[in-house]
Parts: structure tokens; sequence; C-alpha cells
């Protein structure tokens, strides 16, 4: 691990946010309590797994059981599969406010046996995601910490130890490893102040340029408006060239990253709407006999499949029309909320049902 | 599996953690060996001494793991220490060969509600129809999860609430110490020309008057809900879609060789939030002047009070081209812009300076 600047150390995860796998089974863990994306090496111990369908019931109340926990207490944040045993790992923040800690539950494929992966004295890098105040940002919070972080401040005899913390801060919304040379995390996030459409781009192994580069994005709907777009899910495409990103009702817009100079504005080109009043939640993409597809897990319109060919072929959406953009078949599958590429044959979804119970579904490539 | 039965299952420490203590088990055989490696994990409890802790659940089916932990010899006892704490107000089902041999809840303790909203921003009175985002200040650190279900927005007249105005966050969006919560009306229905936009319109109405609520459901860091609820009223006027001006504010230029602020008056509210970072000055020698600085009301103005009296000389006012008013709009760009309008294309990403001169 060392050859991709892992050192022993503990990934301090704070917030649960998203993960996704990198190189060589290293998974990155998203921290949206100290603005921090860590690289652990999860040791994964299964062998190679079959491509064998994977469903699992209740997979909340299950975690809740080994966390000693209700299911209304496991907050399952993200999802992400192992690329080799295909193993599930599950970033859930377990209880809320002072008692809340964040937890990487692994789920055996195929057995479904439930373990937390440690994440003290591991292989580990970090790096910091922008956004940091300025050293003279007078508006930080300033709080007694525990243990030796912070700075010391004597006033009058007295010294003490504060720890000034931003106000300011960015959540990530998604995050996905691509491997270019050198391999990338393309990271997305949401200010909670400017209304701001950074994509971070932040090269792996981390270097000392930590946070990496950003790309403003903007998307232009109907070849009409140009609106800054914050990105809520984006999957990569074209072999990391690309990327295709959604935000809440708005387009799925095709943006370009090839060959982009840090800091430069980039303006995507929208291939599809997906109608109102709904939020995509999360995006994969899949290959079928050749073909590669995307699947938009969306808040109120189902599963939602567009062929790659058709978005490759479509022109930049120029007058609102509906139906908007590329041709796309709607699955009558609600509650799903996450998605990961199980394996060739199976889409891996985590769904909610009716009374709230959420479960794991395999969902077979060549049926969708 | 020998049967193993305990005199005793209660609330206990062990070793300074939290713990089931097992006392005066009667053991078959197998009990020494159990004990004999001092279990690590769930499976070795299950094999060894057939100790287990379940929470209580809505749902359970064959299969489901026992609670994380390890068994500790402690003296004569046996002691189950959870490597994820047991939770308050939640009920534990202890297993003893398989058989039920207690039920033991933690204690919830209900101390006084102390927390409150501090703040609601914006302050002003009216905000234009295609206003962006809220911020609300809690005075203590707060519980992620609640925002969804404890903050709305509700129609003034009808009491009713706009559903879908405000954007419903997969993630909340907290400041670091989680005091100041960042609420956004969906952005899908103020960005024109998307189908959201043209289908469901604006989450808010020109000249209808809306209150934003926070119930005292909200939950803080400890758990305890807030002493009461909060609200603030707003008329709706225009859309805003112009670029934050820095040429059209008024400055009042303080008395030099004085402590006198400096006093800003800007063209219409700025966002709360940027405005506390986005507003600097310089001196004549182009270093930062320091001192406190503060909006006004409504956030229509910002004074500095500079630590040291004001030199002699060009002073700039230097503004981030970041700054927003209330509608997203920034010193460098149009929230959303047509793009037929080529005035409206996004200027230079460079700070803007305002001269002044101390009278």
């Amino acid at each position: 691990m060392s050859e991709y600047g892992l050192r022993l150390g503990s990934a301090d995860v704070r917030s649960a946010g998203p993960i996704t796998f990198g190189p060589a089974g290293i998974l990155f863990l998203a921290d949206n309590g100290s603005a921090t994306v860590f690289a652990v090496d999860v040791a994964d111990p299964g062998p190679a797994a079959d491509p064998e369908p994977f469903d699992l019931a209740d997979v909340d109340a299950r975690i809740g059981s080994y966390l000693g926990c209700a299911a209304s207490d496991v907050d399952i944040r993200d999802m992400a599969v192992h690329p080799v045993s295909h193993s599930v790992y599950l970033s859930v923040q377990r209880g809320r406010g002072d008692a809340g800690q964040a937890v990487l539950v692994r789920i055996g494929v195929p057995d479904g046996t439930v373990t937390d992966v440690p994440l003290d004295q591991v292989p580990v890098a970090q790096t910091a995601i922008g956004d940091a105040p300025a050293e003279d940002d007078e508006r930080q919070d300033v709080t007694l910490p525990s243990g030796d972080q912070g700075e010391e401040v004597t006033y009058g005899g007295r010294t003490i130890r504060i720890l000034r913390r931003p106000i300011r801060t960015s959540t990530v919304t998604d995050m996905a490893y691509v491997d270019t040379d050198p391999g990338a995390l393309l990271v997305a996030g949401l200010s909670n102040e400017e209304f701001s459409s950074r994509l971070r781009r932040i090269p792996f192994p981390f270097g000392d340029d930590v946070t990496g580069n950003s790309l403003e994005i903007f998307h232009v709907s109907h070849g009409k408006w140009e609106t800054a777009a914050p990105i809520r899910t984006f999957v990569p495409y074209d072999h990391g060239a690309s990327i295709l990103a959604s935000y809440t009702c708005t387009p799925v817009v095709h943006f370009p990253l090839a060959g982009l100079a840090p800091g430069s504005k980039v303006v995507g080109r929208t291939v599809a709407e997906l109608g109102s009043m709904n939020q995509p939640l999360d995006m994969v993409s899949f290959a079928d006999e050749g073909e590669e597809y995307l699947l938009v897990a969306n808040s109120s319109h189902g599963l939602i499949k567009i062929a790659c060919r058709d978005i490759d072929g479509q022109a930049a959406l120029t007058t609102p029309q509906e139906p908007v953009g590329v041709p796309r078949e709607t699955k009558d599958l609600q509650g799903i909320t996450r998605l990961a590429n199980l394996n060739g044959g199976y889409v891996l979804a985590l769904q909610v049902d009716g009374d709230g119970r959420r479960h794991l579904r395999s969902l077979k490539s060549a049926s969708l | 599996m020998s049967r193993v039965a305990a005199a005793s299952i209660a609330w206990s420490q062990c070793r300074g953690a939290d713990c089931v203590r097992l006392s005066g088990l009667a053991a078959g055989p197998s009990l020494a060996a159990g004990l004999s490696g001092l279990a690590t994990g769930p499976g070795d409890l299950a094999a060894g001494l057939g100790v287990e802790v379940r929470p209580e659940l809505d749902v359970v089916a064959d299969g489901f793991p026992a609670m994380a932990g390890r068994l500790v010899h402690d003296g004569d006892d046996v002691c189950f220490v959870p490597r994820f704490p047991f939770v308050d107000g939640t009920s534990y089902t202890i297993t003893v060969g398989s058989a039920t041999a207690a039920v033991l809840t933690r204690p919830r303790p209900q101390p006084p509600a102390t927390t409150q909203v501090l703040a609601i921003y914006p302050t002003a009175a009216k905000v234009p129809r295609n206003l962006l985002r809220f911020y609300i200040w809690f005075s203590a650190p707060m519980s992620e999860g609640y925002a969804a279900g404890h903050v709305r927005l509700v129609d003034a007249a009808s009491n009713e609430p706009l559903t879908g105005a405000v954007l419903p966050a997969g993630s909340e969006l907290w400041s670091a110490d989680r005091r100041r919560l960042t609420v956004l009306l969906d952005p899908a229905r103020i960005k024109r020309g998307l189908t959201a936009q043209r289908q469901a319109g604006y989450p808010l109405r020109r000249g209808e008057p809306f209150r934003v609520v926070v119930d005292d459901g909200f939950r803080d860091a400890l758990g305890r809900g807030l002493r009461g609820a909060a609200e603030r009223s707003y008329a709706v006027g225009a859309d805003e879609r112009r670029r934050v001006d820095p040429g059209a504010w008024t400055l009042f230029a303080p008395s030099g060789g004085t402590r006198e602020p400096l006093e800003v008056e800007f063209s219409r509210p700025l966002d709360h939030g940027l405005l506390a970072r986005c507003l600097h000055v310089t001196g004549p020698d182009g270093q930062p002047v320091a001192g406190g600085a503060e909006p006004g009301p409504g956030e229509r103005s910002w004074r500095l009070t500079p630590r040291q009296p004001w030199a002699p000389g060009g002073h700039r006012l230097i503004v981030e081209p970041v700054l927003e008013d209330v509608a997203g709009n920034s010193v460098s760009r149009l929230f959303d812009r047509d793009l037929a309008r080529p005035e409206d294309r996004p200027g230079p990403d460079q700070p803007v300076a305002v001269a002044f001169c101390p009278r």
C-alpha cells in the first residue's frame, strides 16, 4: 500500500459520507464532519466471487442488531461493492448528535455476514477538501478541544488550548475514482454558503497539492439559460475523460474533463431531463451485451435506464419539450436510494419499502 | 451446548467501560473452555459461553447477528463489553445458551431542553421570489437528520405548508460545529427553463407572505428538543436577477484620525453567510485594516470599526467576487442567466475594490 502513499494510522471519520473504491481495494471515505477524504486499505478477506445475485432483507435491522441499536439509528449514507470479493461496504452513521458515530460496515457475499471494518491502525492516507477558511478569516467558532487538537493561547497568566473551526463547510455529495494516469478522485460537493459548482479533481496518490484542482461547472438548459450547478450525483464516463452528472430535477448533463486547466469553467451539454418534483439519488453505469447503459435512481420517478449510445448521439437540448432528451425506460422499481455494480451480471440496489425497511436487492443487468 | 445459567444479570462497569455483568454463573463442562481464551468477537461468544446480546428491533429474522462485543472475565463474573456503546432508551435481550436470560433497558435521561433558535436569516422583511436560502442559528450544537421534518415554510394566509419548497437535501448543510444550518430552496424550481420550474413554478409566490417555522422537535446534539418553536415572517417581492454591484453602494467615510466606523449601505440585501467573510478594508499601505465588522439590519449594510484610528490617505473596500445577494447572484455572475442578454455575461472572477478616503 506504500506505493499509494498509505501509512499505518487512523481514519477518524466524524460524519459518514460517500464512499467509493479506488485501485488495489483501497476505499475512499468522505468525512463530512472534518471535510476530509480518507483512503483506507480495507483488507477485504473475501475470495474472488462468482457473478451471482445477492439479496439481503432488512439490512438496516441486521446492522442495528450488530451495532446494538434500533434500525432507525442506522443511517446508511452510501454503498460500494468491492471489485473482487463483491463484499458490500456501507457508510453508516450510527446514532445522532454527540452520540453519533461513523461506522464502515462490510456485508459478506454471499453469506450476508455483518462486520465492521477497522479504521484504526490500518494503512491510510488523507486529504483535506478545499474550502478551508483563509488564515485571516476571523469568523471561526472557537471550542475547547479534547486531547491535543488545536492551538495554545495565553490569556493573562493562563494558557488554554482552543480549537478554531470554520463556519464555512463543504459537504461531499458524491465521489468517483477514475483510472487515468495518474489516477484521480473526483469529488462533488455542496457549500453551505456560496452556491458554488465546483468539482474537485484530486490526484491519487494524494500529493502535496492536497486540494487538487477544481472546475467550475455550468449547465445550459434548452440553449437558453446557463446555471451554476452543484452536482448531486455523477458517474465517470469515457474512461474518466468526462462525467455524466445530475442535480435535483436538473438535467443529466455531460461534462468533458480532459485537457482542462485547473480552475477553468466547464459548460455541460444537457442530454436529458428526468422530470419534475424529483431528485436523482444515485447513478451507475453497467454493460449488457457490449452496450453501456446508465441507471439513475430517483426520489419519485422509479429507476430510469438510458443507453449511452443515445447520450453520445444526443445534441444539446435546445427547446423545452416533453419528453426531454434521450430515450429512456422507466422501471417500476420504487424506493431505490443507492446503486452499485455488484458484478458483470447484476446491479445491487439499496431499496426502502413502504414500511421504511431497507433491503439489498440484485437487479439482473440483462433484465433491466 | 451445555446448560449455563446466571443468578444475576445487570448493567455494570468493567474496567471503566459500560457492560452487562453476568454473576453467579453455574456452568456446565464447556464454560471453562469458553472462557479460557477470553472471546474477542461475536462468533466466539456463540461458540463459547453462548452469551449473546441483541438490541430490541421491530424486525427480527433468522441470521441476524448478535451485538458486537467481547466477554471479559472479571473476578467470578463474566462481562459483555460492547464494541459500540449501548444506546439510551434501547432495550437489550441477553441470551445464555440460546435461552433468554434477561431483558435490560438503558435508562433515558430526560434533561430539560435548553437549546433555542437564536436567529433566522435573512432578517429583511421582504425577500425576492427567487430567494435561494435561509440560515438558522442555534444556541448549541444540533443533531443531523431533523431538518427535513422540523423546518418548513408555511403560507401565511392559509397556514398550509409550502410543499416541495425546500430542497430535500440528502445531506444537511451544517457549519463545522453544527450550530448553523443552511436551508436551500429547491434550485430546480428557481432555475428558468427547467421542467420543474415550468411545471411546479417558483417555491414562493409574489405578494403571498409566508413564514419559516422551526418546531421544537428539532433535536440538539444531546438529543433534547428545543425550548420552543421559532419562526420568521416574510413578504415576497419581485425576482432579483442582477449581479451584485459594489459600484452602486453608498460609503460613509469616517473621520480621519478617529475610530469611527466605516458604514457601507448596499443597494439591496446581501447573503448573511457570505457577508461576514467577503468584505475587507485595506489602508494606504495596502495592509488589511483590523477591526470589528458587523452586518446591519436586514443585511442591507455593513460597518467596520477599526482597532486603530483611521490613517490619512486612500483606503479600499475589497469585495470578494463570490459575495451573493439572497437570490444567489454574485458579484461575478448571475444565479441563472439568459444567454440572449450579453450584459449578463459573467464578470471576471476577481475581487472588486471601492476606493474611499477618511474625511
